[in-house]
């Protein structure tokens, strides 16, 4: 098996539906609104007002958040569309997913396997199924497990972006910089020759076991404002 | 889960998600228990029956109805592959389930689109079209459950100003009547009048940064007597449109609210002139019993109308046709079983007329003759008379297209001669022409011979 890097592909996330994780944190007047949810970036830029406008209403914020939540929505959207003309590399990417988020009551801990290179793949499927599968009772864990791994696939493929132009500036200057590293710029792949040679086997050693078991964690409610208290004195 | 069959007697239920809230769908009219159109389900009490509308019986668990697939296509184009029927059902399921689980309170879109997975917009969408078809939202009238945000957030010693439209009147203090503004604590369920919030006249335990102020709303400072109302329908039979005399002839009033409060009169208020407003149901009542009177459906309670009068306005009422609209908004103002009674009786008054003419038509003397053969009649009738316009419209076009044709011919004529003309005048110029040559050349040759004869001479 070659660790052989395809040609440059055009930008778009890296799964099945080309969603967009899209996060709002806004401060104004003491009052702070936090939120996350992915967001199909096909969708017309009028669904936009039509959301932020829903979101206040049954929210009950003050009517200046309005506009902030459409130009937080509508910024990253452009960010996002920014990206989409350019090339990405996609060579043999398999990254550790990381989840450690904190959903109401219910705490997630979990590292898995994921193939960048798989366009097919559905964030929104595993999520559904691991609530399922752990018998996570809170609904909003999947949603929020959803997002995680979409923000982490996003981050990776704006990396993959750069890395590509890098490659394509040092391919012009002839700096005879290998540009088959590309593809392994991120660090963070892993190389699946190494995993799966004749040497080791496909199971997984010991060591590595508890790290890649999915833990999930009810928390009282002291626990949670604890919690809570820490994130807000980390947020200022 | 798969619905059952309809239970004889107009009702069919769909089976709860839990047994103790029996699902009814019913015709969007009031439910009261003696109406005859309904069975009363066997048990549970009034607060864990959800109610959906009839047009949405449709509905089933496990199954996608056609009026899905055309209001939301993407799901089923296959154009996408995570937008499938599969997730579809998940998405909906979900929505419902969690309206249920929260009645009676309702959901908001935003509650649900936090617990779903899958991109907002579609949840959005799958939301809306749900609740459009009363499967969520339906029966609650509760407003939605009061927020997180509430309890968390650190309020400033002030209680922030929110608008609210309350009907709350009476304070939980002092037991009076709260005028202009009061102050509501949702968390504790008080409304204290603005005296005993001042006093700080309420439990211990509260502090003053759980209560909102609340402006009280028109209910309360337009509580038309019916002193009042019977002096406004009077200036406005006297006035008409000249609001200024009217609202001048009702003291105390301003020109925009008698304009609200006419408008929101019942309608039997607009052909009861000198009764007052109690009256004027009684006499809209006998004149739509009067055209009833060959109906079954009676209006019995027509005291009961008034209460019909606030309810929620039926799903047609935002139909964009304007002539439905008016029709949703009138029914909606007259009461359901009114509106009911009323058209029932318009449709036996038609068909009796279409009776009679058929009567009339035929000369036939089978009066045994049953309602199924006026239909055969009235379909027969129609069609002939199709037929008649059909002739009439032909021959119409006829005689339009002949006299253009007509038209045409003579304006040919009229053209042929004129190149007729054309062709003489021509000729008339060439033969001019022709002349004016040998003129030319005849005074050509004379002035010849005469230079000629000239020089000869001098020679």
């Amino acid at each position: 098996m070659k660790a052989s890097g395809k040609g440059p592909v055009k930008f778009r996330m890296p799964t099945a539906e080309n969603l967009v994780p899209i996060r709002l944190d806004i401060q104004f007047e003491g009052q702070r609104y936090k939120d996350a949810f992915t967001w199909n970036p096909s969708d017309p830029d009028n669904e936009i007002v039509v959301f932020a406008r829903r979101t206040v209403k049954d929210l009950k914020l003050p009517p200046a958040f309005f506009t902030q939540i459409s130009q937080s929505i509508q910024s990253q959207l452009a960010d996002f569309r920014a990206y989409e003309g350019q090339d990405m590399y996609t060579g043999e990417k398999i990254i550790p997913i990381k989840l450690d988020l904190r959903v109401n009551h219910t705490l997630i801990k979990d590292q898995f396997l994921w193939d960048l290179n798989n366009f097919e793949s559905d964030p929104e499927e595993f999520a559904r199924t691991l609530c399922k599968d752990l018998g996570v009772e809170d609904p909003e864990v999947g949603p929020a497990v959803a997002f995680a791994i979409r923000e982490q696939l996003y981050e990776i493929a704006v990396q993959s972006v750069s890395s590509a132009r890098e490659s394509r500036l040092s391919k012009k200057s002839r700096r005879g910089s290998d540009y088959g590293s590309a593809s392994k710029a991120s660090g963070l792949s892993m190389d699946l020759v190494k995993l799966f040679s004749f040497k080791s086997s496909v199971v997984r050693k010991w060591k590595d076991l508890d790290v890649y078991e999915p833990m999930v964690d009810l928390l009282t409610n002291e626990e949670v404002d604890a919690l809570e208290a820490r994130e807000e004195r980390h947020a200022r | 889960m798969a619905t059952n069959a309809p239970i004889p007697g107009g009702s069919s239920e769909i089976p709860p998600v839990t047994p103790s809230r029996p699902i009814i769908p019913e015709a969007p009219s009031e439910i009261s228990p003696s109406s005859n159109s309904l069975q009363p389900p066997p048990s549970s009490s009034d607060t864990d029956r959800i109610y959906i509308p009839s047009y949405s019986r449709w509905f089933s668990w496990t199954e996608i109805n056609e009026c899905e697939t055309r209001s939301l296509p993407e799901f089923f184009d296959s154009r996408s592959s995570s937008k499938n029927p599969r997730v579809y059902l998940y998405l909906r399921n979900s929505i419902i389930k969690q309206y249920r689980d929260e009645h009676p309170n309702k959901i908001s879109f935003t509650d649900v689109r936090r617990t779903l997975v899958g991109d907002v917009v579609s949840i959005r969408r799958v939301f809306d079209f749900v609740d459009s078809w009363g499967l969520i939202n339906y029966s609650s009238s509760a407003s939605a459950k009061p927020l997180k945000w509430d309890d968390k957030e650190a309020v400033a010693s002030e209680p922030p100003s929110t608008v609210k439209e309350s009907a709350k009147r009476i304070c939980n203090g002092c037991k009076s009547v709260c005028s202009v503004a009061c102050f509501a604590s949702e968390k504790y369920e008080l409304t204290l009048c603005a005296r005993c919030y001042v006093r700080g006249n309420y439990r211990v335990g509260i502090n003053s940064s759980e209560f909102k102020r609340v402006e009280l709303s028109e209910e309360w400072k337009t509580g038309w007597s019916e002193k009042e109302t019977l002096l406004l329908l009077e200036a406005v039979m006297h006035y008409g449109d000249d609001w200024k005399k009217v609202a001048s002839h009702v003291t105390g009033r301003t020109e925009k609210d008698c304009v609200s409060q006419f408008v929101k009169l019942p309608f039997g208020e607009q052909f009861a002139k000198d009764s007052d407003s109690e009256d004027a149901l009684e006499t809209f009542d006998q004149i739509k019993g009067s055209a009833d009177h060959e109906s079954e459906g009676r209006v019995k309670d027509g005291s009961s109308s008034p209460d019909n009068k606030r309810m929620k306005l039926t799903p047609l009422a935002d139909a964009s046709n304007p002539i439905m609209a008016q029709a949703a908004f009138l029914s909606a103002l007259a009461g359901t079983k009114v509106a009911e009674a009323a058209a029932r009786a318009a449709v036996t008054a038609l068909s009796d007329i279409d009776h009679e003419a058929g009567k009339s038509a035929g000369g036939d003397p089978n009066g045994q003759e049953i309602n199924g053969n006026d239909s055969e009649r009235a379909v027969a009738e129609a069609k002939s008379l199709i037929e008649k316009e059909e002739k009439e419209v032909e021959g119409a076009i006829r005689e339009i297209v002949e006299v253009e044709m007509m038209k045409i011919r003579d304006r040919i004529v009229h053209f042929e001669k004129l190149d007729l003309e054309m062709e003489r005048s021509r000729k008339q110029l060439e033969d001019m022409k022709n002349l004016l040559f040998t003129d030319q050349l005849n005074i050509f040759f004379h002035t010849r011979r005469s230079r000629k004869a000239e020089d000869r001479a001098e020679c």
